[in-house]
Formats: structure tokens, C-alpha cells, sequence
């Protein structure tokens, strides 16, 4: 289950909340997506992201990575299929 | 009259009580402040999102940095210290929030900050780690263990549910702890701290050196910790030619020098470009995102500020700005970069209200923007600069900054001809200091004899107003210092004028650069050295004393600091040369290991964007590390606890040597029994207004009492006066003996941010009567809480018993009630009362025009005073974000009600 955290339209305004960018509310990173939220670029979602341990993983088999980390200036980021 | 402690009457009367003998006591009726205003609704809104938001820090650009860095094994350092700059910086996820006419900041939450591993790694680690255990037996979080950070406000004080507490500070997602520690364990033995840790230990004493780091007789290492910081930054090359300017002179540089002898000048300027195309990317991410934000968004306000904001992004990363506004978020995205390459506290803006003067006037001469709309941008920049944490270890964070970042923007002074350079944009300046009440930044009036009457009016009116600032600086004292310790580099009168505080009240030099506006040559101030107090950071002087007192021995732990001094202590001149000989110890080792790990830095982790901004690095195709900037006598020695040391020198000096009332054992026993009290930590007050008497107090009450009556400083006494000046000509001359990493003489300089608080925490009683583990008195020439009893002219003339403009600084804290000032009236008195301590020659001082009553409260009920602010000592912060030690001596400090 996606979180807002994970959502596009999530501005944080500290590690425990932030403002959803479409309706403006005070939301938390726990909340869930609503029938509006997308996917923000993160490494995650990435298929060149591959994870090893809770929180830690590799970028393209080679270097360290975190999933949760927002990669949507990352030139290599590759969505993976949703399926 | 002060409203301070009992006299010697009262307290013989209550001798088998406790004594409330130094602070306030607490009347009938809390009374207020005076003047009150409301900021613009816009800023009201941000400062009400500001107070909502907890300190938060993230790993975006550590990772980047760090990836990009181990990408570049092999690479020239500042090659590739500037492409990790680059990863970072391109790599920042942007935040815009609602209503704001600013944008950016450090990273991506609102009060954002970011550890910097390759400076330092091992704080943050968990307590268990080897790490940490490394650094803690090397002496470098002695002094975390003894602070206490603020409880309440935007502190991050516990582990809640996924979010990890930093240094008692700093929230993280848990989601981003495995990725912190990682990157961290990457830096091991290759960070600032590390590498200078393994050459620092080549010095001579070095073992000494961690004994003293241990004892807490120093407070933290300088040369790595907030390497850059308490200097001014200079915004004139990006304002005068835009980021592509920029780029184009470096290049120009490039082919000048490529192939030619001095290489290190090609290196410099293509890491320069390289930095500054990770500066345009972030700006330009932002640019992007204010678009994105403008076509989600309903209301068209809202929806035009964002398309108006991203405009003025996308022509600022790379041109020079065309109006006000631009300049404003020029300045501001130029400061925020700066903070992004080092940790760093003390970053001043400095005279920011002359160097945007003539973007604002031409603005105004043309319509083109009015009074309200300034008002506006100004609180908005308030906002702004609030916003900005500093990532470091609690020791450092809380111990020395009280959560602060110390961004000193300074008005008034002189201009470069020598006439007054108070303006009308330093008016509205002053005046959102009132209506938008926020720490940062802090402002400082550069007191000149020739300011304008109305201009210094406004200053007291702001003053008032109870948020701590300005301060009231003494230009012509610091000009003198500016020339004296400048002078041998090449600096005369007129670029002495351009000097400003950097940091809580560091002077710092500048020069006055020649802004181009359609042909009009404007000049403008701005910081023209690097950081002006890298070098021994801070020496406890009451520790210090202590240790003579005890031949060399720290008696809280047992260790022996110092070797044996070999004194008897028989006479006064012996105790006396007994500090100085430990005092010169502490100094000589510490500034050899603060230079060793200083050197690391700038071999490591050179300065890329503040060296791009300071004169004359970009001329000189040279980073600041590399002595690029015009001015570098830059390496200080700071003290804290003048007072304290003071008092009890004269204690022993009475009550010993002249009327041997007691032996020095009799006053070694009552030190270590703590004159019978409990100690600080026991009753969890480290004012001496609370203290508790233990069972056997009666055992030591004479000793106590004739300690406590001993000469005090700030009573226009000559005889602890004379201790005083002794003090100061020895330590202000004594700092010149030492040598920088740049081959300079070092000076002194004499603030107590809030070192005052651990360092008196882990102090044994003082023979002036202090208790073990209180606070030292604050500032530098502070009086001791309640014990300066004749009144602020009194505490005047003591204060300026030595020349002032022999040291960086001195400071000085008072406390007044808001009735004393109260009117037209009182405004008038109290200018009188700060010009008549200029004209003694008093460097700086400071005003909390606050009931002590009402701080008592808002220690009871924290809650109820989220956005009281209070001055402690060189800074303005919130009153909840602050550690105990220091609400309680700010509590104690006498109060004046009369002047």
C-alpha cells in the first residue's frame, strides 16, 4: 500500500507531516494515497534498484542505494512496471 | 539601583537558610513588553508554519555527495570536492510553500539540515558504535555529555514512532537511518575529523590535548567542526554579474592559466564552474517546481506568484537581477549555498540593507515598488533566515549555539567617505525586526557618533521591543581593531569603515566593491575574509583556575591535566602565574592541533562558493584555504567565564594573600564539599538562585559568606577592576604570541555564546562563592548574576577598565524591566544610557527588556510561549528551544529598574 510519502503531490514540511500540494490539508507521511495521488520518482520504484536489506539496496547492481530516497532528478531513474 | 541579590544584612539574617544571594526576586505583577505589532499576513502565516515544524534532516545530498566523491577516486581534490558539491546541489528535491515570495532552502523540509560525513561522522552514530566510542575517549563529546538541549519548540528531542532523534535535536525517518550510517562508516579515516585526528596526534603534548578536550577545559575542536562561519559573506560578484558572468570570467581564468606555472589556479576555477552548474540545476529544479505548483493551483494569486516566482528563478540562474526582489533572492540563494558546503554557524549577511540599497531605491524612484510591499519581502527574508539549522553534535548545537546559526545582519556604520550609512531600507530593516519577531537574523546597529538621531531612535524602538536585537556595536572601537590586526595585510581607514559583525560578534573585515547600476558606480560593503574565528574554541577560564588551584588535577575526575606547576601558591603572584603558565599550555596545544586539523579541512573539503564570493579569490584563481581572500588574519582565542574568573581571583586574592582570613586548603576543602550545598546536578538548577544547602552547610557558611562579599566585578571597584584590566592586557596580547595555519598572529576574542552553561556544569564551586556545576557569568564583561549592585553606570566604568579594541570583541548582557523604558521617555534614556557605555569605549552591548517573572512562567508552561525570544549572549532564540542551564542563568541576571 502506497503512501503519501510516496506521492508527488506530498510537500513535507518536517519528518512528521506536510501539505498535500492538490488540496492543501495537513497530511501525514502514513496517510494513504487517495484517489488522486501518483507516484513520486523514488529509487523503489526504480528497475535499476535492486533491495538487499530493510531500507538498503543497490543502484544498477553496483552502488549503495536506499529506496525511500526521491529520485525524480536522477538521470538513470527507470519506472518498473506496475504489474 | 539593580533589583539584585540580598545585601550582607539580609544574608546574615538568614544564616541558617538557604541563601538566595545572587538573582532576582520575583515581584507582585508580570508586566509585558511595550510595543507590540502583528507581521503582514503573509509572514504570519510562514512564521505560523515555522513554529508547526520540528528540526528535520535527510540524506539527499550526503548520498549524492558521497557517491559522486567515491565515483572520483583519483580525481584533484578540489576537482572533486566541487563535482560532490554538484551531485548535491542537482540533486536536492525543491520545496515551495504556500505564500512564500522566497524561495529555497538548505534541503528539502522547512527547517532542513543534513549531516556532512566527510567533516565529521562519528557524533551521529549510535552510542555504541565503535565510532562513537573512539571520539568520546579522544575527548571530542565530552562536552554533548554536559549540555542540555532545549525541551520544547521545534527540537526533535525523542525517538517518536519513525522518525530518530539526532543529537537531541534532529528528527530522521527511519527509513533514511540505515542510508545515514552507511554513508557515514564510508568517511571513516577519510573525513576532515578523521584525517586531521591522525596528524593532530604528531603534535607535541598531543595526550595533554585530549586530557583537556576530556575535562571540558576546552569546549570542541574549531579546525573541523564549523570550519567556516562567524565572517560576512559578499553577495557582489553574482549581483554585479550573474551566475553566467561568473562562469565566464573563470573560464577566461582557465585560458589564462592552463599549461602555466601556479596550476592549482586551473583547478580552482574549473571547480568554481563546476560548482556553479550544480547552483544553476538547483535553481533551475526549483524553477521547475514553482511551475508545477502554478498549474495545480485554483486561486490566481496564488497561481501568478508561482509563474512569477519561477520567472524570476529562471533569470537569476544565470543573470544578475534586475530588480529589488531579485537581488533579495539572489542574496538569499548565494546564502543558502554557502550553508550547503560546510556545517556551518555565524554566516552574517552583514550590511544587507546597504549592499540591496540601490536595487530598492531605483525601484522606488521608479514606481516600481512602495513601503508596504518592502515590508512585506523584508519579513518574508525574516522567515527565511529562521529556517536555517546547522547539523552538528549536540555538544556544539546545543552547548555553544542554543539551536542558533547566529546570521548577524548589521546596520549603520560608516560609508566608504566616511559619512553615515544609515539609509531609509535600514529603517524598514529595524522595523520588521519589530512587527515580524523572529532569531533570525539578528541585528546589530554599528553605533556611530554620526548616525542620525532618528535612525538611532528606531534602533531603541526595536530594542524595545524585546526580541533581543539589535545590539549595540561600537564602530569606531572595531574599526581601530580592524586596522590594528589588518593593518600589516594592507588595510587602511576607508576599507576599515567597511568591517561587520560576523557571527553572534566576531568583526570581521570587509571592502567595499564597486556596484554597477546603469552606469552609477554604488559601493557597496562585504566580507572580505574567511571564517574570523577558527583557532581555540572556547577555554574555560574558572576550569582553568581550578586545576591551579589543584596542581594540574581536574578534581571532578580525578585526571591530571596539566603537569604539576610547581608553585606553593604562598603568594598571590604565584596563583596568578600559575594561570598563565596553564592558560599558555591550553593555548599552545591547541592551537597547534586546531591548525593540523584545519590544514585537513582545506586539503579535504576546500571552500568552493564562499571562496567564488570573497575578494579576492576569483582575481587570484585561489580558494580561501589557499589565502585567495584579501584579509587573513583570521585565527582567534576564545575565552569563556572572564567574570567568574575574575571574582575568584580577587576572592583569594582578599580573603588568602591581603587578609588571610582562610588558608588555600581551607578554600581547597570548602571547593571540593562545594561550600556544603548540593550541586547543580543533583537539584537540577544551575543558577545559584535555587541551590540547595546539604546537612553539614553551616560547616562553611562564613567562608561562603566572606566569598560571596568579596570585591565584585561591575561595581566601579578598583580593586577587582585592576584583576580585571591585569586580566585583559595580559590574555589580549598574550594571543598575538601564537600563529595561525596562514602564518598570522592569532587575537583574542571574548563571547560566551552558551559555553557558560556546560562549562560551569562540569566546574568545581569558584572561590567568589559560585556553586559546582552553575553557570559562569555570561558574556565578557557581564557582571556575575545580582552581584553588580550600584547600577548600569557602575557595571560601565568597570566594563571599559581596559581597552576594548585590543580584542575581536568583548560583550556585554544586560537585563532591564520593560517598565524602565516605557514611553517617548524611556526611549530617550535608555539612547542615552548605550551612547554614554560608546563613549567609554564600551564595544557592545546587548538587552533583554524582559520581567524575570514572565521567564519563570514560560519555564513553567513552556507551551504557552512558543514564540517568546529572549537574548542570551550574542544570539536571540526562543525561549523553549533553550537548554536549562541557560534559562536559569538568563532568569538570574540582575535586573535593572531603574537607570
Amino acid at each position: 500500500m502506497n503512501t503519501c510519502n510516496d506521492c508527488k503531490f506530498y510537500l513535507p514540511v518536517d519528518v512528521f507531516k506536510g501539505i498535500c500540494k492538490l488540496s492543501k490539508n495537513d497530511i501525514l507521511p502514513e496517510d494513504n494515497f487517495c484517489e488522486k495521488a501518483e507516484r513520486i520518482a523514488k529509487c523503489k520504484f526504480c528497475s535499476k534498484y535492486t533491495a538487499e536489506k530493510e531500507f538498503l539496496g543497490k543502484c544498477m547492481s553496483t552502488t549503495l542505494a536506499y529506496p525511500d530516497m526521491i529520485a525524480a532528478k536522477c538521470a538513470d531513474f527507470e519506472w518498473i512496471s506496475l504489474n | 539601583m539593580s533589583k539584585a541579590g540580598q545585601s550582607t544584612d539580609d544574608f546574615m539574617e538568614c544564616q541558617n537558610e538557604a541563601i538566595n544571594y545572587y538573582g532576582n526576586k520575583p515581584g507582585d505583577k508580570v508586566e509585558d513588553r511595550e510595543k507590540k505589532q502583528q507581521p503582514t499576513q503573509r509572514a504570519g502565516k510562514a512564521r505560523d508554519l515555522y513554529f508547526s515544524a520540528k528540526s528535520s534532516t535527510s540524506m539527499e545530498f550526503p548520498y549524492w555527495y558521497t557517491r559522486c566523491w567515491d565515483e572520483l577516486d583519483g580525481e584533484i581534490p578540489i576537482i572533486r570536492r566541487a563535482e560532490s558539491l554538484k551531485a548535491g546541489f542537482e540533486h536536492l528535491t525543491p520545496v515551495i510553500y504556500p505564500g512564500e515570495l522566497l524561495a529555497m532552502g538548505k534541503a528539502s523540509y522547512l527547517r532542513s539540515s543534513y549531516p556532512m560525513p566527510w567533516l565529521s561522522e562519528a557524533f551521529f552514530m549510535a552510542s555504541e558504535d565503535k565510532l562513537y566510542k573512539e571520539a568520546l575517549e579522544s575527548g571530542k563529546l565530552t562536552a554533548d555529555t554536559f549540555t542540555t538541549v532545549g525541551k520544547g519548540g521545534g527540537n526533535v528531542t525523542k525517538s517518536v514512532g519513525k522518525v530518530i532523534s539526532i543529537a537531541g535535536k534532529f528528527g530522521l525517518r527511519v527509513e533514511e537511518m540505515p542510508v545515514m550510517l552507511e554513508v557515514a562508516k564510508r568517511w571513516k579515516n577519510r573525513s576532515v575529523d578523521d584525517v586531521g585526528h591522525k596528524y593532530e596526534q604528531m603534535v607535541p603534548g598531543y595526550k595533554e590535548k585530549e586530557a583537556i578536550m576530556r575535562s571540558v577545559i576546552c569546549m570542541f575542536d574549531s579546525g573541523y567542526t564549523l570550519p567556516q562561519g562567524r565572517e560576512v559573506v559578499n553577495y557582489y560578484y553574482p549581483l554585479q554579474y550573474g551566475i553566467d558572468g561568473i562562469i565566464r570570467m573563470c573560464e577566461e581564468g582557465i585560458a589564462e592559466v592552463a599549461g602555466y606555472p601556479e596550476m592549482d589556479r586551473l583547478y580552482f576555477y574549473k571547480g568554481v564552474v563546476t560548482m556553479l552548474q550544480g547552483v544553476k540545476s538547483w535553481i533551475l529544479n526549483y524553477a521547475e517546481e514553482a511551475r508545477f505548483l502554478a498549474s495545480l493551483e485554483k486561486e490566481e494569486k496564488q497561481k501568478a506568484e508561482y509563474t512569477e516566482m519561477a520567472e524570476r528563478l529562471e533569470h537569476i540562474s544565470a543573470n544578475p537581477p534586475r530588480d529589488f526582489h531579485d537581488a533579495l533572492q539572489m542574496l538569499w540563494i548565494f546564502h543558502v549555498a554557502v550553508l550547503n558546503e560546510d556545517a556551518i554557524s555565524g554566516l552574517s549577511p552583514g550590511r544587507v540593507g546597504q549592499v540591496l540599497y540601490p536595487f530598492w531605491k531605483r525601484d522606488v524612484d521608479r514606481g516600481l515598488i512602495d513601503r508596504a510591499k518592502t515590508i512585506e519581502l523584508l519579513e518574508c527574508m525574516r522567515i527565511k533566515f529562521t529556517e536555517i539549522d546547522c547539523f552538528a553534535s549536540m555538544g556544539v548545537v546545543g552547548g555553544v549555539l542554543s539551536g542558533n546559526t547566529f546570521n548577524n545582519l548589521c546596520v549603520g556604520g560608516l560609508n566608504k567617505d566616511g559619512t553615515s550609512a544609515a539609509n531609509e531600507l535600514e529603517m524598514l530593516i529595524l522595523e520588521t525586526g519589530i512587527s515580524c519577531e523572529t532569531p533570525q537574523p539578528t541585528l546589530s546597529v554599528l553605533y556611530d557618533e554620526k548616525a542620525p538621531e532618528e535612525f538611532l531612535l528606531k534602533g531603541i524602538e526595536c530594542t524595545k521591543a524585546g526580541a533581543g536585537y539589535p545590539a549595540w556595536v561600537n564602530n569606531q572601537v572595531a574599526m581601530e581593531f580592524i586596522l590594528n590586526n589588518y593593518g600589516h595585510e594592507g588595510m587602511m581607514m576607508e576599507e576599515a569603515r567597511a568591517w561587520a559583525i560576523g557571527g553572534c560578534l566576531e568583526s570581521s573585515p570587509g571592502s567595499w566593491m564597486p556596484l554597477n547600476l546603469d552606469g552609477m558606480i554604488h559601493w557597496i560593503p562585504g566580507g572580505s575574509a574567511p571564517a574570523t574565528s577558527v583557532g581555540v574554541h572556547f577555554i574555560s577560564l574558572p576550569k582553568i583556575l581550578e586545576t591551579v588551584i589543584f596542581d594540574g588535577v581536574d578534581m571532578r575526575t580525578g585526571e591530571r591535566i596539566f603537569p604539576s606547576h610547581g608553585y606553593k601558591l604562598e603568594t598571590y603572584e604565584e596563583v596568578w602565574q600559575g594561570f598563565r603558565d596553564y592558560f599558555s599550555r591550553a593555548v599552545h596545544v591547541l592551537a597547534l592541533t586546531n591548525n593540523v586539523q584545519h590544514d585537513a579541512w582545506r586539503k579535504i573539503s576546500p571552500s568552493l562558493v564562499n571562496s567564488m564570493l570573497k575578494p579576492d579569490c576569483l582575481e587570484k584563481g585561489r580558494d580561501l584555504g589557499q589565502m585567495g581572500a584579501r584579509y587573513n588574519t583570521t585565527f582567534n582565542i576564545e575565552s569563556c567565564g572572564n567574570t567568574t574568573l575574575v571574582n575568584s581571583l580577587a576572592s583569594l586574592k582578599k580573603n588568602i594573600y591581603d587578609e588571610k582570613n582562610y588558608s588555600l586548603e581551607a578554600y581547597r576543602k570548602a571547593i571540593l564539599d562545594n561550600f556544603g550545598y548540593h550541586t547543580a546536578q543533583e537539584t537540577g538548577s544551575y543558577s545559584l538562585v535555587d541551590q540547595k544547602p546539604a546537612e553539614h552547610f553551616s560547616e562553611y557558611r562564613k567562608i561562603h559568606r566572606q566569598s560571596l562579599d568579596a570585591p565584585k566585578f561591575g561595581n566601579d571597584d578598583p580593586y577587582v577592576d585592576a584583576i580585571f584590566k591585569e586580566w585583559e592586557d595580559w590574555f589580549c596580547e598574550m594571543a598575538h604570541n601564537y600563529r595561525s595555519l596562514y602564518d598570522q598572529p592569532m587575537y583574542a576574542c571574548q563571547i560566551s555564546v552558551s559555553t557558560h552553561g556546560p562549562m560551569g556544569a562540569v566546574t568545581l564551586a569558584t572561590p567568589d562563592g559560585r556553586l559546582s556545576g552553575t553557570t559562569f557569568s555570561d558574556g565578557s564583561v557581564s557582571a556575575y548574576p545580582g552581584t553588580d549592585k550600584h547600577g548600569p553606570y557602575a557595571l560601565f566604568s568597570s566594563a571599559t577598565c581596559w581597552n576594548h579594541s585590543q580584542s575581536q570583541n568583548s560583550q556585554l548582557n544586560m537585563k532591564i524591566h520593560p517598565s524602565v523604558v516605557r514611553g517617548r521617555e524611556g526611549s530617550r534614556k535608555f539612547l542615552e544610557l548605550i551612547r554614554a557605555y560608546m563613549r567609554k569605549g564600551g564595544f557592545h552591548v546587548q538587552f533583554n527588556i524582559v520581567d524575570s517573572r514572565m521567564l519563570k512562567q514560560a519555564q513553567a508552561d513552556p507551551d504557552k510561549f512558543r514564540s517568546l525570544l529572549v537574548r542570551v549572549a550574542g544570539f536571540t532564540q526562543y525561549w523553549v528551544e533553550l537548554g536549562k542551564q541557560i534559562q536559569d542563568e538568563v532568569i538570574a541576571r540582575t535586573e535593572y529598574e531603574e537607570l
